[in-house]
């Protein structure tokens, strides 16, 4: 029993993006789908002016707003509190894509190909990553980040997590004060993105500055 | 524990080719099918990670957009947005055709081979070896003027025997950067970089980034300082006025012992030398006498003072570089950068500050100079006419302060800086001087060093860039109307004829592709092309398109030597890294080296390429070649063999081929007399360049002797940094109100990566890289709104168009473009029309090139207005 | 530069559903109503009964094509506990029963029921076709980022909008089967006119409600001045309320019998469209809150 959760240290993050492309080769990620995305903002005016990254896994949330709105069961929250989303159960309602504040979940309508322009059959990676695709998820249902907990039981790391280049992300358990990802939280002050929604994430970021 | 039915399932170390940082990775092979790239855990180039523009490069491999079969142009109409109507052809038709053109040469002069800067490792070998053993000498890479290194390159040669220069970040503690993004996604050791970088802000390293937009690396700064673009070079000398004159501090013993501050110099502004010896004299403040700098016996190197010597008045080096930069008043600076004088002044104190002048730190076993600052520049510092004394004006700040190649400052970064110490037993590559006692680098990447200058004669290329003393790459000679005029004046008897391209794409690369096409392309009667894609040079020019392997697909014998930009500051490991095919090339794609080596086979010209080939070894990786495994001219060899001798001759007969493919690289420890290699080896570096002066006096006469006396600003030839402002600097039509310049996002390569469908999906969804980026407060005034679309002009009505992003994160009269985007050739489509094409708006002639370096300026003034 | 986006995965169909499902309990609750108001109410009564379950119906059908995976639908009641999708589910299931039955026993194609079945069986129904009509809003409500979409007054608007078109679907049916146009469809026609007003009012509260937050006020901006502006005023306020407020007071107030029914037809039919384009113009406004790190906001890609 654990709660799983991410560090993002905003502070040496500077948004090569790697995260999202990984994440895509990890898990086979159809066009359109992106588990790990990338966001920029800026704020202040010229020449005060901060520019920031803020990259993204699913939040594997301990009140997922996902698993409140969705009325058929498909969404569950495991023992080791990663919210996981049972493609035979899921009718592809997409309410959870509205109620997720974090934009954690994603919907394939239809699988397509990334080369729309190329003539002949599909070549072998897009045709490999299709069969892994359609193996685990398929098209119509809700798909999310899961942490990457095939690797995570293989003793591996999440593929962001051992992508990325400026180390910016750390993988852990929460409920153990000890792991790196409790220490960095309370020694570098961690917060959770938007508490309001009461969703109590368990990717916690630590401070731009 | 693989999968049911799973045949095989294998991870291959190879290296990357998504960018010139060549980071070791493991491609996993699932049934004969590439799944999967990562970072190899083994290597130093990379450290175990792999970056989102590596992994996109799984599409690479498969890219349905691919060329998979020789194929001709039926269509004979050449033109930049011509339709060459490919018709498929055997690769016997083709290599049969491509040689009877070059036996019916009218003069094999008439050659040219051009190359991609990305693949720096595969133009190692072939290329050289084939233009020496044909016999032509027109060669160029052809995003160099542009997008890569003109000023950075040689000026970095110069000061720090490399390529290029980074923070040394294990001890920095304070870094400038100038338009340079090292350490945030640049293919300057990547993935080291960004880890250290990442932990030196951590422990409170500062950055101060001076650029015109809020750039990534800006972003992460401590500090973003708003400057105007080509600039640089003026702010850099306005601190340098305040160290040396506000602050007057400096490194004494460093500017004494490893630079030519001593050194005297008369009224001529040339070093007063000894009558006997004819080496440059210094001034013994403990003796009161002249000496010559390397008599045993000097006491105390004089820096300040006027002495008499020889007869002549004299003053060291260093008192008229302090005098000169007095020109620099931070009032004027502000005026030219439009940074506030504080700012300067301020930012002038921290970083002599943090250079900790005098402190030292010892590291393993070895007491040495900490210097924990450091200032950095890239492309957006030597994009410009002042290319190369941006360059050099910046890099003065960290020899003032001592803050080279030592720990904590800015270190020599690529080949070939200083490696092979003799107790590692490697091919060495260690920095030596010249007669003047100033440092000559050992190898380097292209033909003539970066010093001593070559010396200025008849040019024979057609380009004329072998006439000009410190030139890197040059285009406004052939991308000239007037290029066959350039070709009479200066006698040049022969014409181009036939262009051999490599992976390049010029007419994204160059400047406007109309002018590089219509004055410099289709003046070759046949062009034949290695590349893996139909791009916008191939679809306007190529005759015979050859379908090439990707990296993922070839053997290269070594990635990292002479280590373009994979080999990271700090100690750790030095690494031989090879690259070799994680599945066989695919279709009827063959490798360029295999293939060259067959035209040279086909036109009977093997023996020489062998020979070449083998004199280029030692040039490549350092120290010299055992006979036992020279290539033997009568012999016959694959490419294989030749990777396999390579191998076997730099690291011993158990390490050939067969065995670095086991392993993908073999490596050794860094030695701190490599790394921080400035106080183990005795050399020193130039603060006053003198050698300009008289080589481009030398360069002067010979240009007027072909009555074109005129074709560069011979005033850029002298000893002391200066500031020239760009053309752009100097328009005074009101309408033309802003300077564009282009920037690079870390996960695109120069013109290669676009038609990748990942990074094409990060693109479309970034914030900036494919709209044009404008002051918001500008862009208001103007009437415009955050995505309009616009129009970019340039003052000789060229145009190019998209949707204005506002944004407070840029200079108020600057306006930015994510360059080389904008395709539109029919081969890529998925890169067609997305994002813009800056290089369109880019002049290219004598006016906007530098006259030292000749690299080509990038920044325009433009007008905008909506579409 | 906070690039705020609208969500584009809930689109035309769900309005439709949104709308239908509305439309269906607002014309049930009609017809159950003028069940009770006596004789001359009998043929507008069993057009709006009859109307309640087809229109609900077909509406659900739409939701369903709209899934995913279609043939799961039957797990849309799984989780009432939490989900306000599964509780909708349940009470629209059960009005659909209810109006079912109501039809089949009263109109066709059995009869029979008792005039005391059917007011159970009415009143029964009324509760669930309003608990449809505010469900549709709620459904909305639920998901919490989206500001546009989680106020109190989008129910209120909703179940305005719902009656105002099922009192619209009953008077358009009814004039399109000749019902002369006197007496109790006047009177229809003027609690129209007061539903219309109070969708005014809604639509103003609404509106004001939204500025609180930024993704609130950009969502206003798009619907009000941006990409959906069109669609809002000329889909939604032109044909939704002016249209039909206007041929209603003329309808009532100055015109009689062909004259009335015409007005009465094109008033009701631009109302009706009115009322999907409303429930579009909801879900176009539909967008997430920025994520808040620091000093900075980031608006979420599109989803």
């Amino acid at each position: 029993m654990a709660r799983y959760g991410f560090v993002i240290d905003l502070k040496r993050c500077y948004g090569c993006y790697t995260c999202q492309v990984v994440c895509k080769a990890a898990n086979h990620t159809p066009k359109g789908i992106d588990w790990a995305r990338c966001v920029q903002a800026e704020t202040g005016s010229f020449p005060s002016t901060l520019r920031q990254m803020l990259p993204m896994v699913c939040m594997q949330c301990a009140e997922p707003a996902c698993l409140e709105v969705c009325p058929t069961g498909a969404t569950q929250q495991d023992e080791n509190g990663i919210v996981t989303v049972d493609q035979d159960l899921c009718m592809g309602c997409k309410y959870c894509m509205m109620a997720c504040p974090y934009g954690s979940r994603q919907v394939v309508d239809a699988w397509e190909t990334y080369f729309p322009d190329a003539e002949g059959a599909l070549d072998p990676y897009e045709a490999y990553a299709r069969k892994k695709w359609d193996e685990k998820y398929g098209s119509g249902v809700a798909t999310k980040c899961d942490y990457c907990m095939d690797r995570v039981k293989q003793g591996l790391q999440p593929a962001c997590v051992e992508a990325c280049p400026s180390k910016a992300r750390t993988f852990g358990d929460l409920d153990d004060p000890e792991s790196e990802i409790s220490i960095l939280i309370r020694r570098e002050g961690g917060f959770q993105l938007n508490p309001e929604f009461g969703t109590d994430p368990s990717c916690y970021y630590l401070p731009v500055r | 524990m693989s999968p049911q039915g799973v045949k095989e399932d294998v991870w291959i170390p190879t290296s990357c080719g998504g960018c010139y940082a060549q980071c070791g990775i493991l491609a996993h092979r699932v049934d004969g099918v590439l799944v999967d790239l990562t970072g190899n855990p083994e290597t130093p180039a990379g450290s175990g990670r792999i970056c989102g523009k590596g992994v996109a490069q799984l599409h690479t491999l498969y890219d349905r957009h691919r060329i998979n079969y020789p194929v001709k142009r039926t269509n004979p109409e050449k033109g930049v947005h011509a339709d060459p109507k490919w018709q498929r052809i055997s690769w016997d038709e083709a290599l049969d055709t491509i040689v009877s053109k070059f036996k019916n040469m009218k003069d094999r002069r008439g050659c040219y081979f051009q190359a991609t800067t990305v693949q720096t490792s595969e133009i190692r070998f072939a290329i050289p070896a084939f233009m020496r053993s044909f016999g032509f000498k027109n060669y160029w890479v052809s995003g160099g003027g542009l997008w890569c290194g003109n000023g950075a390159h040689f000026m970095n040669g110069i000061t720090h025997a490399a390529w290029s220069i980074i923070p040394d970040w294990t001890y920095n503690n304070y870094t400038l950067y100038f338009g340079c993004s090292k350490g945030h996604g640049a293919g300057h050791a990547a993935l080291q970089s960004s880890q250290w970088v990442a932990d030196a802000r951590a422990r409170g390293m500062k950055a101060v980034v001076f650029d015109p937009f809020l750039s990534t690396q800006a972003s992460k700064a401590h500090e973003w300082v708003p400057i105007r673009v080509g600039t640089d070079a003026a702010a850099a000398l306005g601190m340098l006025n305040v160290i040396l004159n506000e602050i007057g501090q400096w490194d004494e013993e460093y500017l004494k012992l490893k630079t030519n501050a001593p050194y005297l110099i008369g009224p001529d502004e040339h070093y007063v030398r000894d009558r006997d010896t004819g080496k440059p004299l210094v001034w013994d403040a403990g003796a009161g006498r002249p000496k010559t700098f390397d008599d045993a016996s000097i006491q105390d190197y004089a820096l300040l003072g006027e002495f008499e010597a020889q007869g002549v008045k004299c003053q060291p080096s260093f008192a008229l570089l302090r005098e000169h930069v007095k020109k620099y008043s931070l009032e004027r600076v502000e005026e030219i950068t439009s940074v506030p004088a504080s700012t300067l002044r301020r930012v002038a104190h921290e970083f002599v500050e943090h250079a900790q002048i005098g402190s030292s730190v010892k590291i393993d076993g070895q007491t040495l100079p900490l210097r924990p600052s450091a200032a950095i520049f890239f492309r957006g510092s030597q994009g410009h006419v002042n290319s190369g004394w941006n360059c050099l004006a910046i890099d003065l700040l960290n020899q003032v302060v001592g803050a080279a190649d030592v720990p904590g400052g800015a270190m020599g970064h690529g080949p070939p800086v200083c490696h092979g110490h003799p107790d590692t037993g490697k091919p060495e590559t260690i920095p030596y001087t010249c007669k003047d006692g100033l440092m000559i680098v050992k190898g380097w990447v292209y033909d003539h060093k970066p010093y001593p200058l070559r010396e200025p004669k008849p040019p024979t290329r057609l380009d004329l860039q072998d006439m000009f003393p410190c030139s890197v790459y040059n285009a406004f000679t052939i991308m000239s109307p007037d290029w066959e005029k350039y070709l009479e004046d200066f006698k040049i008897d022969y014409r181009p004829e036939i262009m051999i391209n490599f992976g390049s794409n010029s007419v994204m690369t160059m400047g406007n592709a109309e002018d590089v096409t219509e004055n410099f392309l289709k003046k070759f009667g046949f062009v034949f092309s290695f590349n893996i894609y139909q791009n916008e040079f191939t679809e306007a020019v190529a005759d015979i398109v050859l379908p090439d392997c990707s990296f993922l697909e070839r053997y290269t014998p070594c990635v990292t030597f002479p280590s373009t930009f994979c080999h990271p500051t700090g100690m750790d490991h030095w690494v031989w890294q090879i690259r070799q095919p994680v599945v066989d090339p695919l279709f009827e794609r063959r490798d360029f080296n295999e293939v060259m080596l067959e035209l040279a086979k086909r036109l009977g010209i093997q023996e020489k390429y062998y020979a070449e080939t083998n004199k280029l070894i030692p040039v490549r990786y350092g120290g010299e070649m055992s006979p036992e495994y020279a290539l033997d001219p009568k012999g016959d060899y694959s490419w294989q063999d030749i990777c396999d001798r390579v191998l076997k001759d730099r690291l011993g007969p158990d390490k050939g081929l067969e065995a670095l493919k086991q392993t993908g690289l073999e490596k050794w420890p860094t030695k701190v007399e490599e790394m921080y290699w400035r106080w183990f080896v005795s050399v020193r570096i130039p603060i006053y360049f003198e050698f300009f002066k008289e080589s481009g006096e030398k360069a002067r006469k010979l240009c007027a002797s072909f009555g074109r006396e005129n074709i560069q600003d011979w005033s850029f030839y002298r000893p002391l940094a200066e500031w020239f402002p760009c053309p752009s600097h100097e328009e005074t039509d009101p309408d033309f109100d802003l300077t564009a310049f282009s920037w690079r996002p870390s996960f695109h390569t120069q013109s290669s990566t676009q038609n990748n469908p990942w990074l094409d999906e990060i693109s479309v969804n970034d914030p900036y890289v494919y709209l044009i980026q404008l002051n918001e407060d500008t862009g208001k005034a103007k009437g415009l709104k955050d995505g309009d679309d616009i129009w970019v002009e340039n003052k000789l009505g060229r145009r190019i168009k998209g949707p204005v992003r506002l944004v407070q994160g840029m200079h108020p009269d600057q306006l930015g473009i994510a360059g080389c985007h904008g395709h539109w050739a029919r081969g890529t489509p998925i890169s067609r029309d997305k994002g813009q094409f800056f290089d369109d708006l880019v002049i290219v002639d004598e006016k906007h090139t530098d006259s030292l370096t000749q690299g080509t300026d990038a920044c325009v003034r433009v007008k905008i207005y909506k579409a | 530069m906070l690039i705020l986006k609208a969500q584009t995965k809930w689109r035309w169909i769900i309005a439709g559903y949104l709308f239908l499902a509305g439309l269906g309990a607002g014309a049930y609750i009609t017809g159950v109503v003028a069940g009770f108001l006596g004789d001359e109410w009998a043929q507008l009564s069993k057009i709006g009964v009859a109307l309640g379950f087809p229109c609900v119906a077909v509406g659900c059908g739409l939701l369903i094509f709209d899934l995913g995976r279609p043939l799961n639908f039957w797990r849309a009641a799984m989780r009432p506990n939490t989900s306000w999708m599964a509780r909708g589910t349940i009470i629209i299931s059960t009005f659909m029963v209810l109006g079912a039955i109501h039809i089949a026993f009263w109109i066709w194609p059995f009869g029979g029921l008792s005039a005391g079945a059917r007011a159970v069986i009415g009143m029964l129904g009324i509760v669930f076709a309003f608990s449809t009509m505010v469900y549709t809003g709620i459904l909305l409500g639920a998901a919490r980022p989206i500001a546009f979409w989680s106020t109190a007054l989008l129910p209120v608007l909703f179940f305005i909008s719902a009656a105002s078109t099922g009192v619209m679907a009953v008077i358009l049916t009814a004039s399109l089967m000749g019902v002369p146009h006197s007496g109790a469809i006047t009177t229809l026609a003027r609690a129209d006119i007061i539903l219309l007003i109070l969708e005014v009012f809604a639509v103003a509260m609404y509106f004001q409600a939204t500025h609180r937050v930024p993704e609130g006020r950009e969502s206003a901006r798009l619907v009000l001045r941006g990409q959906v502006a069109p669609l809002f005023w000329l889909g939604f306020a032109l044909l939704g309320l002016v249209i039909p407020l206007a041929l209603e007071v003329v309808g009532v107030f100055a015109l009689h019998d062909g004259g009335a029914a015409t007005a009465a037809i094109v008033a009701s039919i631009s109302g009706i469209i009115g009322g999907l384009i409303l429930r579009q113009v909801v879900l176009s406004g539909g967008i997430h809150a920025p994520l808040r790190a620091g000093r900075f906001e980031f608006g979420l890609p599109i989803i």
